[in-house]
């Protein structure tokens, strides 16, 4: 067969082509050929009826030509498939409540595994958008959650040359340099990166060039790279751009390139930088301040060379770390290397909080079809009569299981692309819930991967939901055949009581999961953070230029700050701080005390410091246990001091008393020892599921930052006070520049956005679970009922009360619904094990939780028993009994 | 790409056909069987009807053409007619019958009816 004949003919199949014309068009050519047989045999002598005689025979029976002309016109296969199809949707038309009911139970299933694959396949699946992304990683000493952690400068250039996994070893760190313009002050996310970071990446500028090894040096780095984006936006797309200097903290920058604007850079907080508009070079030298090995403020990348496993790179780098460890004892711990891939670095917060999401939304499908199956067998009795005079006029099984799976097929395929528009319309919803916290979330989009995963499904599920049903269907059809149609109904009523239970497991485990997330919420809003951020405002500015080189001119900056912003209508309380909680920045520093001190002080632990004004910890609400709290005596020639946290204390002190010990915070072995003079209370730095962390404070007078924080107390909604603060920062010095403006109860709320994200998801699913687990139910019951009509009036004409009805149909159902919890909390305590670590404050097998789901789901059971409890109470014996 | 040829009595009446329509042009179902009746010296027992279903499959591959015409009798008839497609099939198949036609006479025992023709021909 030709591929023009195969077109044609499949075109004729589904009757694209004018098919009765065609034929009326053959039977007039066999018309014309049967007379001109006729007028030759009658000139030939033969008489009308021997010429019609001898010319059929001739020519052929019309019926039979006819039939072989159209099995060579069209494809039966496709032909017998129309057919299908199109009966298919007379019956579906035919039965427009069961359709709808169908239609709307799979939108809701596949629409909403669309919109999560949507979340999942953008965040987990997708390659990042660099040239072979696989062999791009993180590396670093491996971390307690298996992560790679930061780096010292020394460190990576020693690894550089001893190693030889890498076609590239890379690295990079923050940088918020200001940018000046017509004295309007705007502080830019920006990143100093190694001169080989972008041929890591394998990216190119879109104007100039990338940075050289001669650029990447402590005299020759103020060289930029920007983004498009602050191209377009600073700088009015100028494409001479390239050459021009620009002014950032009171220096000159050569720009050398821009970067085109599908670059994405790794915009992630780990990774320093959430927006970052800028690239220069780091510009370390290895006898430089920063450069030291144990001044890990770096993150490592690298390019694994071609054919290089990671487990074979990791293993050369832990032989190379041993080599550095023996050579500077004092800079490395014992510890391993962690070499993790770039995606996995970037999305492994969020991997099992989506999967779990995954799981869920698929329960929610399962559901779905398990619904949809009921639908179509309680109508397969109905249809039993139909099938069983298709059988009699002699459509074989497979034939009618054909029908019925183009049939479930149909709805499948139908309620998919429902289902998309669904998505569609649920992803912007969707994005808004997210939390910012989801990396690449931007990726999200209902696409050609989308849509082939969504036609995936909706084939699997019309298969699953739709064979057993037509099975059942097309055996059905032939043992009826020769018995009364009307005594067939019973068929089918055991397989949709498993159906119905089924439903309740899965809706059981999802509720289980959804009450276990909103106690896991519950009790982060109950967790207090060591802190009372009610009240409070946050806002960061740095000091930084040639007019702040010096601290005493940054602590007087910072005693009119804090003088004018306390004068402020509406504020109560400021103070100052290099950082807060919840602020998203770390300042661990080493805690050396003397008398204290490991052999080997590397291994004295690591304390989170807080560098704050005297007010600090009254504004914050941290309680003071002992001693006292950093005051307005502690200056800058004073006794230098510090104040430690209850962990601390515990930590290094254990139950001896920390007032009076001498600390090196930083470097054990020079700088100023500072006294402990009190102890405060603990607060969470970052995540109130973590243990508390161990903090001290610092004086800002003694030890002084550039980048600062205010903490505001205000009186009323903090938010509106942000523009008075920031306009008085301003009347002080417009070349400072503002940012990072936020309410503290946003910060810490923001910290649970997974969570809270995962448990309003899985709310929702548990809801839509439910019901499609009621309307299953309520099928079912109700079905029974009318079942039981006679016998039920047979019971009331015999006396039975109102009582023994409402126990005989309540009893039918709850049958259901009890097999269903059994089954179901033995399915909830395997499967809720898989939310981990998300789970917070509650037992992933909570019994509360796990009763309160069960009984949740007993009384929506109950509820879905209402209407036919009512019509088996309405059932009248005399015409119950009549009706049969 | 033609099929079916397991099918000899197939493949031939879509030759025959086709070498009338080449022969005598444009022409009507009955105008095809009476000058195949006529050749075979009505040695061949066709049963007209047959030539429908053939004439459909030729004109989906394409091979022929069919319009409504006037027949000599002037009566509306359906004519068909060799497209240039069909010409070079029409080429290909009466190589391939010649070949098959020679390789049955030399294995039947006689001598080849036609020396001269090269067993293997690419025409196309």
């Amino acid at each position: 067969m030709t591929l023009r004949e195969l077109v044609w003919r499949a075109a004729a199949a589904v009757r694209l082509t004018g098919t009765a014309a065609r034929e009326r068009e053959l039977a007039q050519e066999l018309r014309f050929h049967q007379e001109m047989l006729e007028a030759r045999h009658r000139a030939n002598g033969l008489d009308a009826l021997e010429a019609r005689r001898a010319a059929r025979l001739e020519l052929g029976g019309h019926a039979q030509i006819a039939e072989g002309w159209r099995d060579q016109r069209s494809l039966p296969a496709i032909e017998t498939l129309w057919q299908d199809v199109r009966y298919g949707l007379r019956t579906l038309r035919r039965t427009p409540g069961f359709t709808a009911a169908a239609l709307l139970t799979l939108a809701l299933g596949i629409g909403a595994n669309t919109a999560i694959f949507t979340i999942v396949d953008a965040v987990l699946l997708k390659s990042l958008p660099y040239p072979s992304a696989d062999r791009l990683v993180t590396i670093g000493d491996r971390t307690a959650d298996g992560f790679s952690s930061n780096v010292g400068f020394t460190t990576m250039v020693d690894w550089r040359e001893r190693s030889h996994s890498f076609d590239q070893l890379a690295l990079l760190r923050s940088w918020q340099p200001t940018l000046v313009v017509n004295g309007e002050a705007e502080r830019l996310e920006a990143v100093r990166v190694s001169w080989n970071y972008f041929d890591m990446l394998g990216v190119r500028p879109a104007l100039g060039r990338t940075f050289t090894e001669a650029e990447d040096h402590a005299q020759t780095w103020r060289v930029l790279l920007l983004s498009d984006r602050l191209w377009r936006r600073r700088f009015d797309s100028d494409p001479s751009i390239v050459g021009r200097t620009i002014t950032m903290n009171d220096r000159q920058y050569r720009v050398i390139g821009v970067m085109p604007a599908s670059f994405e850079p790794l915009n992630e907080r780990q990774f320093f930088s959430v927006e970052a508009e800028i690239w220069a070079p780091i510009g370390y030298e290895l006898n430089g301040d920063s450069s030291c090995r144990s001044c890990r403020h770096l993150r490592g990348f690298g390019r694994l060379k071609p054919g290089v496993a990671m487990s074979q790179a990791t293993a050369e780098m832990n032989t190379i770390r041993a080599q550095m460890r023996r050579e500077h004892p004092q800079d490395y711990d014992e510890g391993s290397i962690a070499i993790v891939p770039l995606q996995d670095a970037l999305t492994g917060g969020v991997r099992s909080a989506l999967l779990v999401l995954l799981a869920a939304v698929g329960f929610v499908l399962l559901i779905a079809c398990a619904n949809v199956a009921n639908l179509l067998l309680a109508r397969s009795v109905t249809r039993q009569r139909e099938l069983t005079l298709r059988t009699l006029l002699g459509a074989g099984r497979l034939r009618i299981v054909r029908q019925l799976l183009t049939e479930s097929l149909m709805l499948s395929v139908t309620g998919a692309a429902l289902g998309v528009m669904f998505a569609w319309i649920a992803a912007d919803g969707l994005g808004a819930l997210a939390p910012v916290s989801l990396p690449r979330i931007g990726h999200a989009a209902i696409d050609a991967r989308v849509l082939i995963f969504t036609a995936v499904i909706a084939v699997l599920t019309g298969v699953l939901f739709g064979l057993v049903p037509a099975w059942r269907s097309a055996s059905g059809s032939q043992r009826t055949l020769a018995i009364d149609s009307r005594t067939s109904v019973g068929g089918g009523s055991r397989a949709r009581s498993a159906l119905v239970v089924a439903d309740i497991v899965l809706a059981l485990v999802l509720l289980a999961g959804a009450g276990l997330m909103m106690r896991t919420v519950a009790s982060l809003t109950r967790t207090s953070p060591g802190f009372n951020p009610d009240g409070i405002l946050t806002m960061a500015f740095s000091l930084v230029g040639q007019a702040y080189a010096e601290d005493p001119a940054v602590v007087a900056f910072q005693d009119r700050t804090l003088e004018k912003v306390r004068a402020l209508p509406g504020v109560t309380q400021v103070a100052l701080t290099d950082q807060v909680p919840f602020g998203g920045n770390y300042d661990c520093r080493g805690f050396h005390v003397k008398g204290r001190m490991k052999p080997n002080p590397v291994d004295d632990p690591c304390i989170e410091r807080y560098g704050t004004t005297p007010d600090y910890a009254r504004v914050m609400g941290i309680p003071l246990l002992r001693g006292r709290f950093i005051t307005a005596e502690d200056t800058i020639s004073s006794q230098p001091v510090i104040v430690v946290s209850e962990a601390t204390a515990r930590l290094v002190w254990g139950d001896a008393d920390p007032i009076g010990a001498e600390v090196r915070a930083g470097n054990a072995t020079q700088g100023a020892w500072r006294t402990v003079v009190g102890v405060v209370g603990d607060v969470h730095h970052a995540d109130v599921t973590q243990p508390v962390t161990a903090a001290f404070y610092t004086p800002q007078t003694q030890l002084t930052d550039s980048y600062l924080v205010a903490v505001v107390r205000t009186a009323g909604d903090p938010a509106t006070l942000a523009a008075p603060i920031r306009q008085a920062l301003r009347e002080l010095d417009p070349s400072v520049p503002v940012y990072d403006v936020a309410t503290l109860p946003s910060l810490v709320e923001k910290a649970s956005g997974q969570r809270r994200f995962v448990m309003q998801l899985l709310a929702g699913f548990a809801i839509v679970a439910v019901l499609l687990a009621a309307i299953g139910l309520y099928g079912v019951v109700s079905y029974g009922v009318v079942q039981r009509t006679r016998e039920v009036g047979l019971r009331v004409a015999l006396g039975a009360q109102r009582r023994d009805v409402l126990a005989l149909v309540l009893a039918s159902g709850l049958r259901l619904v009890l097999a269903g919890v059994v089954a179901g909390l033995a399915a909830a305590f395997g499967a809720t094990r898989m939310l981990g670590t998300l789970v917070f404050g509650v037992s992933p097998v909570d019994p509360a939780t796990f009763a309160a789901a069960s009984a949740t789901l007993v009384a929506v059971a109950l509820l879905a028993h209402w209407l036919p409890v009512r019509r088996a109470l309405r059932i009248d014996p005399a015409s119950a009994l009549r009706a049969e | 790409m033609p099929t079916g040829k397991s099918d000899v009595l197939q493949g031939t009446l879509d030759l025959m056909v086709m070498k009338t329509l080449e022969t005598m042009g444009p022409q009507h179902g009955y105008g095809i069987a009476q000058r195949l009746q006529q050749v075979s010296d009505k040695v061949l027992q066709l049963n007209q009807g047959t030539l429908y279903p053939a004439l459909l499959r030729l004109e989906q591959r394409g091979w022929i053409s069919s319009r409504w015409g006037t027949s000599e009798n002037n009566r509306r008839a359906r004519f068909y007619s060799l497209t240039r497609a069909g010409r070079r099939q029409l080429q290909r198949e009466a190589d391939d019958w010649n070949r098959m036609a020679d390789i049955m006479t030399r294995v039947l025992g006689g001598a080849p009816a036609n020396p001269a023709k090269p067993l293997k021909e690419d025409l196309s």
